[in-house]
């Protein structure tokens, strides 16, 4: 107890010494703004470009699916009847009459039908891409967090 | 106090770091503000944007597309940068664009305007071409460049087969509207929902944009081999019989799907600004729906149907035809003005006696005779799934226009008037086991990736199955009696013509025209197709047995390849395995 008394009132007894906590806990606060301001303009920059690349992306997207519809009506113009019918005769090729046919019974055989434009597993994602993580405040992330630890959550 | 001796040190230091600290925040604070990055974030804008989702595409039976979505281009000029605007004229000339439309346009602008739109609806190869010369002018130092000058890119219809199945189609307009046919019918669920949103100018905001789903897919149950087919058959016919217009239908009896509907004339739809020139005056633009006629003798079907299954008259039974009967007190005749003697009821039909079918139909009396004219829709439209459908007219007892004589005429199809598809709908009960279809166009839509078919849905059952068999055969002996040509050899086939006046708009009828008709349908045992053939106005024959029932052999020749219906002794072979 004396040695902790005898260091107290030795640093008291030192002016320069107050003076240089002083001047370290300025430095050290100014340090601590400009790390503050520096991180917050780095992660502007960040979230700053990040954005600008999603509207690229997303410009990039729409114009791939006029690409796509540009494209998918090209073909069907290139494969369109009175084409194929052109082609066909120039080929060689003639309109089958019905006495140019000979049926043959092929067990299992099943007729085409009308065409089925399913498609499994492209349906349309029913949640946000985006992450609430990405999004939500500090303020709604204990909100949300409390909310879920309320609900429970245990395994049965 | 004394001054520590190295206090400079310390002072000089702090200043430093203190001016570097102050320098680093005001180079952030600068930063953030600065116009450059103004410039970029546009902090706190928010703009509204609208987007309009691709029209949904339509597709034929076997996914074939007939009506897709292409990319155009609106064109704009700034005018707050002080374009040159020979400069830019010349360009646009060079880009094969409409210098009148965009003159006019500039025209319209206000004086204060910042922004004008010179061209919409540019084709890509045109605004591509424009494109390439802003490229080859941008930073001309002379200042004559074009980088006033803004695209757009956006949708527009584009048909790739360009006039085949245009009367079942329909078109969109510029404004995105469906007008006629399957474009208009549905065009809820083609167009998709356009969606405004509030979008932050500035990137930081950047957030996910809402998933705009496209306007529904669909698939017609039109098979697009059939419907060339058809149009091409309408077409040549057109030409020997010089009918002044056509219509072909084909259906399948058993599900009500339409195969194929052919309607003169036709339009390109990639054009259809021309529909006042292709269709001038009141023309329908789909016969098969719009257009209400008199059928003539094709409607005996239905009388002689109605009067088997009430029991007025049996296959065997036996009428003397004098030549003439006298109905309301008029004098109905037969169509060459001939009496025929005695005459089974497939006789009546295979000689397709008027005085026949009128002395049937007033066996059956007038109540029993328009209820069943009645269940078989006449006089009610069918509800297909296309536009501006027209329910024709029958006139029944009660009506202010209606007298005693309409029981016999109505009974050989006259003094009646239906649509194509009207009648192709009431047949369909004889040649399905007594069951009337509903006719549609709509085979399935795609939405999410899943496909929902549409289901066949029956709309009545005017006959019993075993009338509906009864007539079929007797049609098919009929046909075979007096060697049709409608035809085809392998295959049996029920099927009746219809010769018929055209009523004048003043009273009476044309002594002069006619309209043709023949429906008909296939294999009897197991019908695949009905088919309708009317013919309006032809020039080279009067009688439908010469212009139409050739037609219809036409159609069913093409019908049996593309369907792979084998000749009956193959089938019923196949099926005996």
């Amino acid at each position: 107890m004396n040695n902790v008394t005898q260091i107290v009132q030795k640093v008291r007894q030192a002016p320069w010494r107050v003076q240089r906590q002083w001047i370290g806990l300025f430095l050290l606060a100014l340090v601590m703004v400009a790390m503050v301001a520096s991180l917050y303009l780095n992660v502007t920059v960040g979230a700053t470009l990040a954005g600008r690349e999603t509207i690229s992306l997303q410009a990039t997207i729409t114009t791939n699916q006029r690409v796509n519809a540009d494209s998918e009506t090209l073909l069907a113009g290139l494969t369109s009847v009175v084409a194929m019918q052109q082609r066909a005769e120039t080929i060689g090729f003639l309109p089958a009459s019905p006495e140019d046919i000979t049926y043959v019974a092929v067990p299992g055989f099943m007729a085409h039908s009308a065409v089925d434009m399913s498609t499994p597993g492209t349906v349309a994602p029913a949640v946000p891409i985006i992450l609430p993580e990405y999004t939500e405040s500090w303020f709604d992330y204990f909100i949300n967090q409390q909310a879920s630890s309320a609900s429970g959550g245990g395994q049965p | 106090m004394k001054q520590h001796p190295h206090a400079w040190r310390y002072l000089s230091t702090t200043f430093l770091l203190a001016v570097l600290g102050i320098a680093i925040l005001v180079q952030v604070i600068r930063i953030q503000n600065s116009p450059e990055v103004a410039s970029v974030i546009d902090q706190g804008n928010y703009v509204w944007k609208d987007y309009f989702p691709p029209r949904g595409e339509i597709y034929d039976r076997h996914g074939s597309l007939l009506a897709g979505n292409k990319t155009v281009y609106e064109i704009g000029l700034d005018l707050t940068v002080n374009p040159d605007m020979p400069t830019v004229m010349l360009a646009l000339q060079m880009s094969g664009l409409d210098i009148n439309e965009v003159n006019y346009r500039i025209s319209l602008a206000p004086a204060n305007a910042e922004y004008i739109i010179l061209d919409d609806f540019v084709t890509a190869n045109k605004a591509k071409t424009l494109m390439t010369l802003q490229e080859a002018a941008y930073g001309d130092p002379t200042g004559k460049n074009l980088d006033a000058i803004y695209f757009k890119a956006h949708y527009a219809r584009s048909y790739p087969e360009n006039d085949l199945a245009s009367n079942v189609l329909g078109f969109v307009t510029e404004d995105n509207h469906g007008y006629l046919g399957i474009e208009e019918k549905y065009d809820n669920i083609l167009a998709g929902i356009p969606v405004r949103i509030l979008v932050p100018a500035d990137p930081r905001r950047a957030t996910e944009y809402p998933t705009i789903p496209p306007g529904q897919t669909i698939i017609l149950t039109i098979d697009r081999e059939i419907q060339a087919a058809i149009e091409k058959i309408l077409d040549q016919a057109l030409e020997s019989t010089k009918a002044s217009s056509g219509t072909i239908v084909v259906m399948d009896p058993r599900t009500g799907e339409i195969l194929g509907m052919s309607s003169t004339p036709r339009l390109n739809l990639n054009d259809y600004q021309s529909i006042s020139t292709v269709f001038p005056g009141e023309t329908p633009f789909n016969r098969a729906i719009s257009q209400a006629y008199e059928p003539g003798s094709v409607a005996k079907i239905l009388t002689m149907a109605g009067a088997l299954d009430s029991g007025a008259v049996r296959p065997d039974t036996v009428f003397f035809d004098e030549g003439y009967i006298l109905v309301g007190g008029f004098r109905i005749v037969n169509w060459n003005g001939g009496a025929w003697g005695n005459q089974d009821m497939t006789g009546c039909l295979a000689n397709s006696l008027n005085v026949c079918l009128a002395w049937v139909s007033t066996k059956m009396e007038s109540e029993s005779f328009y209820s069943y004219m009645q269940r078989f829709g006449l006089g009610h439209a069918t509800g297909i799934d296309l536009a501006q459908e027209t329910s024709g007219r029958l006139k029944i007892p009660g009506d202010s226009d209606w007298g005693p004589v309409e029981l016999g005429t109505n009974a050989y199809g006259q003094g009646v008037s239906v649509t194509p598809i009207q009648m192709v709908v009431a047949a369909s009960a004889l040649a399905n086991d007594g069951k009337m279809v509903y006719p549609h166009v709509l085979y399935a839509q795609i939405q999410d990736g899943k496909q929902s078919n549409t289901r066949t849905q029956i709309i009545g059952n005017p006959i019993s199955s075993s009338t509906a068999h009864t007539i079929s055969e007797m049609l098919a002996n009929a046909l075979e009696t007096e060697s049709s040509a409608a035809l085809l050899p392998g295959y049996r086939i029920a099927g009746k013509t219809g010769t018929a006046q055209i009523p004048l708009s003043g009273g009476g009828y044309d002594e002069r025209d006619i309209n043709a008709s023949f429906i008909g349908w296939g294999p009897v045992d197991d019908p695949r197709f009905i088919v309708y053939i009317w013919l309006e106005k032809p020039q080279s024959n009067r009688a439908a047995s010469v212009v139409a029932a050739p037609i219809f052999k036409q159609v069913v020749e093409k019908l049996v390849v593309l369907m792979d219906v084998p000749p009956d002794a193959v089938r019923l072979q196949m099926i005996g395995r």
